[in-house]
C-alpha cells in the first residue's frame, strides 16, 4: 500500500442525525492534506473515526504507518508539568523524545512549568510534543494553530513543513485557509456529510470558475475591471491605455483566494 | 522505571501538589479527629476502645468518597482521557493510578491515626496490628472501589461532588462511628450495612478474622469492581 490513509464509505451517525453518509478518500505518504468544512460538516468526526476514537457504523479506514494525534481538545492533569508529561507518554510508549523535535516546539521552556499554567499555544505546542514522541509516519493535527499568536503559527507552519521534508504524512483540519493554502499539498471539503471536492487548491479554483480582478493605478486614478478572460481583458486594457496615451503605474490580478472559493462551494446547494 | 511505575510515582506527586487531596485525606480527616477525639474521650470515657476505628473509618470514608471521585472526574469526565487515549495510554490506567495513589494516601493516614491516637487520647489499641492493617487495607480498597464508581458513573463533573456527599454523609452518620448503631431506628441501621463503613468500622473493632464482616465487605469490592469495568467500556464508546 503506498497511501498513507485510505478511506472507503464511512458512515457515522449521532442517534438519528447522519454526520458522515459515505465518505471516501486518499492520502499518499508524505502528503500534507486538509480536510476543510463549515462548523459540524463532520471533520473532527472523521479525524477521530480515522484515529480510532469514535467507532463507525460502515466503511473500512486503512491507515500505512505509526499515528501520532494532536487533538482539538486535549488537556492534561492541571498540576502535571510539561517534562512529567513528556517523560510519562515517552516511558509508556518505550520511546525517547527527540531533542531536535523538542528544541524547534521549544519545549525546554515549558518543561517546568505545570500544565494549568501554560498558554493556549504553549499547550498545544506541548501536544504536538506528545504526539510526536514516538516519531510518527502519520501525523493527526486537528485545527493545529486554533488560538495560536502570528509567531506560534508561523513556527508551527514552518515545523510542519519540515515534517513533510522528512517523508511524513500530515492530515489536517483548519478553519484558517491561507494556512491550508501555504501547507497543504491537496484538500478535501466536507459539506453535509459528503466529501464534495478534493484536489489541490488550483484545482478548486478551475472546479469554481476563474474570475478575475484587475487593479490599475495611473496617473488619471484607480480603476478595477473584471474578468473571466484575464487574457483578453488585459489586452483590452493595455490597447485602450496606449491610445488614450495614459502611463500605467501599478498592475494587480487578484484571482480569488481559497477561502472565496471555499465558500462559494460551502454555500452550493 | 517503566511507564506504570513512573506513573504511579507521577500521580502520587501530583495528588501532593493537589490542596483537595491533601486536605481530603489529612486535613479534615487530622482535624475531626482532634476535635472530636477529644469530645467523645471527654464525655464518654468509654469511647477510647473504639477511637481508633471510628476515626479511621472517619478518614477513609472522607478521603475516597470526597477526595477521589474529583479526580476521576477530572480525568474521565474531560478531554484528558482523549489525550491519554491518543497517546497510547490504556483507558483504566488513570483509574489504576488514582486508586493506587489515594490507597497509599488513606493508608498513611491510617498509620498517622493509628501513631497518635493512644498519645492524644488514650486510645486502645488493637491486639492484633497485622489483623488491624490487613483490615484498614481491605476497607480502604472497599471504599476506593465505591468512590471509583462514583468518578467513573457520573457524567457531569460538577455533579461529582453532589453525589459523593450523599454517599459520604450516610456513610458517616449511621455506620455506628458517631453513635452506636444498635441505637438507630431499625431502618437506618438496614440502610447503614449498605456502605462499607458499617462493615469496616465492626472489622476493624475486631481482635481477629471476623467474616461476618468480611464478606459483606468483598461483596461490594467485586460489584464495585464489576461496574467499574461496564463503567469504563461505556466511557470508551461513549
Amino acid at each position: 500500500m503506498t497511501d498513507a490513509v485510505r478511506v472507503e464509505g464511512l458512515w457515522k451517525s449521532y442517534g438519528k442525525k447522519r454526520i458522515l453518509k459515505g465518505v471516501d478518500l486518499q492520502v499518499s505518504k508524505g502528503e500534507i492534506f486538509a480536510l476543510l468544512g463549515v462548523n459540524g460538516a463532520g471533520k473532527t468526526t472523521t479525524l477521530e473515526c480515522m484515529e480510532g476514537l469514535r467507532p463507525y457504523e460502515e466503511g473500512r479506514i486503512a491507515l500505512n504507518g505509526r499515528m501520532g494525534i494532536q487533538l482539538q481538545s486535549a488537556s492534561l492533569p492541571g498540576h502535571m508539568k510539561g517534562r512529567e508529561a513528556l517523560k510519562l507518554f515517552a516511558k509508556w510508549n518505550r520511546v525517547s523524545p527527540d531533542p531536535a523535535m523538542l528544541e524547534a516546539l521549544e519545549i525546554r521552556e515549558l518543561e517546568h512549568k505545570q500544565y494549568q499554567e501554560l498558554s493556549t499555544g504553549q499547550k498545544r505546542r506541548l501536544h504536538l510534543a506528545l504526539a510526536l514522541l514516538g516519531n510518527p509516519d502519520l501525523v493527526f493535527l486537528d485545527e493545529p494553530t486554533a488560538g495560536l499568536d502570528v509567531e506560534g503559527r508561523i513556527a508551527l507552519h514552518e515545523y510542519i513543513r519540515k515534517l513533510k521534508s522528512q517523508g511524513k504524512t500530515i492530515f489536517l483540519t483548519s478553519h484558517d485557509m491561507a494556512e491550508v493554502e501555504s501547507l497543504c499539498d491537496r484538500i478535501g471539503i466536507l459539506k453535509n456529510g459528503f466529501l464534495v471536492f478534493v484536489g489541490t487548491a488550483m484545482e478548486l479554483t478551475e472546479k469554481i470558475g476563474r474570475h478575475y480582478q484587475i487593479h490599475i493605478k495611473t496617473q488619471e486614478g484607480e480603476e478595477t475591471y473584471e474578468s473571466q478572460d484575464i487574457g483578453e481583458t488585459l489586452t483590452a486594457i493595455l490597447k485602450n491605455c496606449r491610445e488614450r496615451n495614459v502611463t500605467i503605474q501599478d498592475i494587480r490580478v487578484d484571482c480569488g483566494s481559497l477561502e472565496e472559493h471555499f465558500v462559494k462551494i460551502a454555500k452550493e446547494e | 522505571m517503566n511507564g506504570f511505575l513512573y506513573g504511579a510515582v507521577l500521580q502520587w506527586r501530583l495528588d501532593l501538589r493537589s490542596r483537595t487531596m491533601l486536605i481530603t485525606c489529612y486535613g479534615v480527616p487530622l482535624l475531626f479527629f482532634a476535635v472530636m477525639g477529644g469530645i467523645f474521650t471527654s464525655i464518654m470515657p468509654e469511647a477510647r476502645d473504639t477511637l481508633l476505628a471510628s476515626m479511621t473509618v472517619f478518614a477513609v470514608t472522607m478521603g475516597a468518597f470526597i477526595g477521589l471521585p474529583p479526580s476521576l472526574a477530572e480525568i474521565y469526565q474531560s478531554d484528558m482521557k482523549n489525550a491519554y487515549q491518543v497517546n497510547g495510554v490504556p483507558l483504566c490506567l488513570g483509574l489504576i493510578l488514582t486508586n493506587l495513589s489515594a490507597f497509599v494516601h488513606l493508608f498513611l493516614m491510617g498509620v498517622i491515626l493509628y501513631g497518635v491516637a493512644p498519645l492524644s487520647f488514650d486510645a486502645k489499641l488493637p491486639e492484633s496490628p497485622a489483623v488491624y492493617f490487613c483490615s484498614l487495607a481491605l476497607l480502604i480498597a472497599v471504599s476506593l472501589s465505591v468512590a471509583s464508581v462514583v468518578g467513573l458513573g457520573v457524567k457531569k463533573t460538577a455533579d461529582t461532588s453532589m453525589v459523593s456527599i450523599l454517599l459520604f454523609m450516610p456513610s458517616v452518620m449511621l455506620s455506628g462511628i458517631m453513635f452506636p448503631a444498635e441505637l438507630l431506628p431499625k431502618v437506618f441501621g438496614t440502610v447503614g450495612r449498605l456502605f462499607p463503613a458499617t462493615w469496616g468500622y465492626e472489622l476493624l473493632r475486631e481482635n481477629g478474622i471476623a467474616w461476618h464482616s468480611l464478606w459483606p465487605l468483598l461483596a461490594i469490592l467485586c460489584l464495585a469492581g464489576l461496574a467499574c469495568v461496564l463503567l469504563l467500556r461505556r466511557i470508551r464508546t461513549r
